[in-house]
């Protein structure tokens, strides 16, 4: 049995890989499944990296992700997993207290951890979504 | 295609309950069962149980366990584990309790250092077949 790939082309000013000039895809669908590679806070007005609390990024990616998916065909009640990178687990509170407002309920999925972020960012968040 | 949403199989295992975490225990979609990052959390009080390396990796399988099961999976049908540990140097003490859960032919793994909450040694994030 073979799946079919797809590279989607991201909305213009959302293309959060190409902002970090990545080789990468921001999405791609596979099978039943859309793979979102993990996004940082690009503000979609200048296509360029935001800088700001971890509420302001949190709300910035989330809401760029909304609008990825939508026009993609799918939608936050379609995303299943959900991986948050955060360069600072003592900012998680925060972080889950904007992501609670973009999920619905039941949420999907989630893991949390602390890593080392790329340009100084504050979270990157990846998922993924049905198509 | 829907997504189907798989309930704590215990109380203590509830972590949006517990800690407020938005987040459902695993999601069941498209054949597979995408779990949520598993924590060394009794599955009966929700208690955080830091331990050892070792400690703490037993009860996460024992929590991967109850939570496999009760959505018609098991241990024996990962696909996919993610090991986050909170440092290499702990790597070959991972692998020596890993191992005892992974009997049959075991899932692809990528082990890694990051943090987790709490200060746990470990998180493992899992995708089963369903």
């Amino acid at each position: 049995m073979s799946l079919s790939r797809t590279v989607v082309a991201p909305l213009s000013g959302l293309d959060a890989a190409a902002a970090l000039g990545q080789p990468a895809s921001t999405l791609v669908r596979g099978g039943p499944f859309l793979f979102v590679s993990g996004l940082a806070a690009v503000d979609p007005a200048t296509g360029r990296l935001m800088r700001g609390t971890i509420m302001g990024e949190t709300r910035m990616i989330l809401t760029n992700l909304r609008q990825l998916l939508e026009a993609a065909g799918s939608s936050m009640d379609k995303v299943v997993k959900v991986n948050v990178l955060m360069a600072s687990m003592l900012e998680a509170v925060p972080m889950n207290d904007v992501y609670v407002r973009f999920f619905p309920d039941p949420p999907p999925a989630r893991t949390v951890c602390g890593a080392r972020l790329p340009d100084g960012c504050r979270v990157m968040i990846e998922c993924t979504a049905l198509a | 295609m829907m997504r189907d949403v798989i309930a704590a199989p215990r109380p203590g295992l509830d972590f949006r309950r517990h800690y407020g975490h938005h987040q459902s225990p695993a999601i069941r979609a498209g054949g597979l069962i995408f779990c949520s990052g598993m924590l060394p959390i009794d599955p009966d009080t929700g208690e955080r149980r830091h331990g050892t390396l070792t400690e703490e990796a037993h009860c996460i399988f024992g929590n991967l366990k109850l939570l496999l099961e009760s959505a018609g999976s098991s241990l024996d049908r990962l696909v996919q584990v993610h090991a986050l540990i909170y440092d290499s140097i702990e790597y070959d003490v991972l692998n020596r309790v890993y191992r005892q859960y992974v009997a049959n032919g075991p899932p692809a793994r990528t082990v890694w250092t990051a943090q987790s909450e709490a200060g746990f040694k470990i998180q493992l994030d899992v995708v089963a077949a369903a």
